[in-house]
């Protein structure tokens, strides 16, 4: 009986738990998007610190990350393409092609990319200055850390995310052509029709809003996981882990919403 | 802050630009793709039965799609009409001699395909309204399994115990068996061993009886020899016939000439009679009838001539 009641009773706390962490998490990127609506955060300040965000988290690993999106898609779409002329279904390898690679596989690949390169560090980042107090200190210098640490990174996570899941579609995208029409612009009115079945509307916005909430997803978690670490140097490690930890389920979350609003 | 303390400006400007001109020229041709810089061409199809017609149903021509059913309805007679949309690149494909076809194979979803056998006819004003024709195969199945049942009956009663192809191959074993004997086919054709030695035999007999009248024709042939020789040699028969002949015509000449002698008679006869009045007209028959075997005995003369003609040319020419 006291067994019963101590498991019901964690169980209750770890739900509670999930209801706080949740709730920080959106109660602080309620914040972050009044802020954005602001006139005073649209300075230069904020705009270079978005800009150096975007560059160690983009720009900086893009020939490792384009040269990782080629190999995938080299190898997927040649797994497709062997697949689908082994069983006579040559004509819906385009099409199966797009569908794994450039709406599900690349965006899902791209934000674990991000969440494992910048997220982490983001998250140590941001536990390291709470535990180091300069959080307060930069608060006390009239510096809002909000809009000049969080929101910028926010921002340069989101503009990440959809630039390199873009680029990496689009690399796909003629990988796939290549390596099914080869170089010749024979295959290219088959081509047309099958982009135009694919991408109506629907999937294009949902492809963008996807790609943003990856963004949003591997910098929100880790900034909001880095403000949960209590003040001791020893909790940065578990910090950084449980955020991590989030960031994973969040992506899975959003990938598998995406597919059930997508397919069913 | 300025540009200079800020060496990340230039190259996440170069990232930015990139990528917004790539995704941008990729949303211009997707846009393109999708048909939205040009004019949609509609078509209605009229159709007795919208079954496995829903929107989105590709409309294929030649095995590509080109545009697809956009909205089904019915009219004010309840007559189907589909409604289909494509783009206005691919309406050339759609001429007024081409026929719509619902098709609905047994795996896959079903699909309206246009066949245009003119592709130089009238191509088709934009709004106009075609026939929908359905070749459904799952409709076709009942019947044809109900064939299939009747031929599987059929062969049931041909492949049964006591039937006829059990008895056939009876018969083709005891054939096959006969043919593995001594006398092989023959004596499969023919029944027995005895019988096929009966034709073997009668076939050597044959044989002998040709090398006999191989040389009986050798013989033959020297008999002819001979002839050749009794015939044609210069106290041969046909020379001593050449001379005949031409006495023959020696007396045809003569009895030439006394006619035409008796043909004078008669013609002073004529002459004479002339005084006298009365009886000419007999003398006159009698004087035609005359002209006509002079005319015959010449005729007949002639005829000999040109049969034998070597009375002038005495050399006898051999065939």
């Amino acid at each position: 009986m006291r067994f019963l009641e101590a498991s019901i009773e964690s169980l209750g706390a770890k739900i509670t738990g999930w209801f706080a962490v949740g709730y920080g998490t959106f109660a602080f990127l309620g914040r972050a998007l009044l802020l954005l609506l602001d006139r005073t955060t649209w300075n230069r300040a904020t705009f270079d610190v978005v800009v150096k965000q975007v560059y160690f988290t983009a720009v900086q690993i893009l020939h490792v990350f384009l040269g990782y999106a080629l190999i995938i898609s080299w190898l997927i779409v040649t797994i497709i393409l062997s697949t689908a002329r082994e069983f006579g279904l040559t004509e819906f390898a385009m099409e199966m092609t797009i569908r794994v690679l450039v709406l599900e596989l690349l965006p899902f690949l791209t934000a674990l990319f991000v969440a494992l390169r910048s997220g982490s560090a983001i998250n140590t980042e941001i536990a390291l200055m709470r535990v180091n107090n300069e959080l307060d200190a930069l608060a006390h210098c009239k510096v809002p850390p909000m809009q000049f640490e969080f929101l910028p990174r926010l921002i340069g996570g989101v503009v990440s995310v959809v630039a390199l899941a873009s680029l990496a579609g689009l690399l796909a995208l003629l990988l796939a052509y290549l390596s099914i029409y080869g170089l010749s612009m024979a295959g290219f009115e088959a081509f047309t029709r099958t982009v135009a079945r694919i991408f109506d509307f629907r999937i294009v916005a949902g492809l963008a809003v996807k790609c943003a909430l990856f963004g949003l997803a591997v910098t929100l978690i880790p900034v909001t996981a880095g403000l949960e670490t209590p003040k001791k140097l020893f909790m940065v490690p578990v910090s950084v882990l449980r955020g991590m930890m989030r960031v994973f389920f969040a992506i899975v979350a959003i990938e598998v919403l995406s597919l059930a609003l997508k397919y069913i | 802050m300025n540009a200079t303390s800020n060496p990340f400006h230039f190259k996440v400007g170069l990232f930015a630009a990139g990528t917004l001109l790539l995704v941008g020229v990729f949303l211009v041709y997707l846009l393109h793709a999708r048909g939205v810089f040009e004019p949609t061409y509609r078509l209605n199809l009229a159709a007795t039965s919208a079954d496995g017609v829903a929107p989105g149903v590709p409309l294929v021509f030649s095995g590509i799609e080109i545009g697809s059913v956009a909205s089904l309805g019915l009219n004010d007679d309840g007559g189907i009409v589909i409604r289909i949309e494509l783009l206005q690149r691919n309406a050339k494909w759609l001429r007024q001699t081409s026929s719509f076809t619902l098709d609905k194979p047994l795996v896959g979803g079903a699909k309206i395909r246009v066949d245009s056998p003119d592709l130089k006819a009238e191509p088709l004003p934009d709004g106009s309204t075609m026939l929908l024709v359905t070749s459904d195969v799952s409709k076709e199945i009942p019947a044809l399994v109900e064939r299939v049942k009747a031929i599987l009956a059929n062969v049931e009663h041909l492949t049964r115990q006591d039937g006829e192809i059990n008895a056939t191959l009876a018969n083709v074993k005891t054939v096959t068996d006969r043919m593995t004997g001594d006398y092989g086919v023959l004596e499969g054709i023919l029944g027995s061993p005895e019988k096929a030695r009966a034709v073997t035999d009668s076939l050597e007999k044959t044989r002998a009886l040709v090398a006999k009248l191989d040389s009986l024709a050798l013989r033959m042939d020297g008999m002819a020899a001979k002839t050749d020789s009794w015939l044609f040699d210069p106290n041969g028969v046909a020379e001593h016939t050449r001379e005949s002949l031409v006495q023959v015509r020696h007396m045809l000449d003569d009895a030439q000439s006394s006619l035409k002698k008796a043909d004078a008679l008669m013609a002073n006869a004529v002459d004479i009679s002339a005084n006298v009045k009365d009886g000419t007209q007999d003398i006159a028959k009698l004087r035609a009838e005359i002209d006509d075997a002079v005319r015959k005995a010449n005729a007949l003369v002639n005829e000999i001539n040109k049969k034998w003609p070597f009375a002038r040319d005495p050399e006898v020419k051999l065939p």
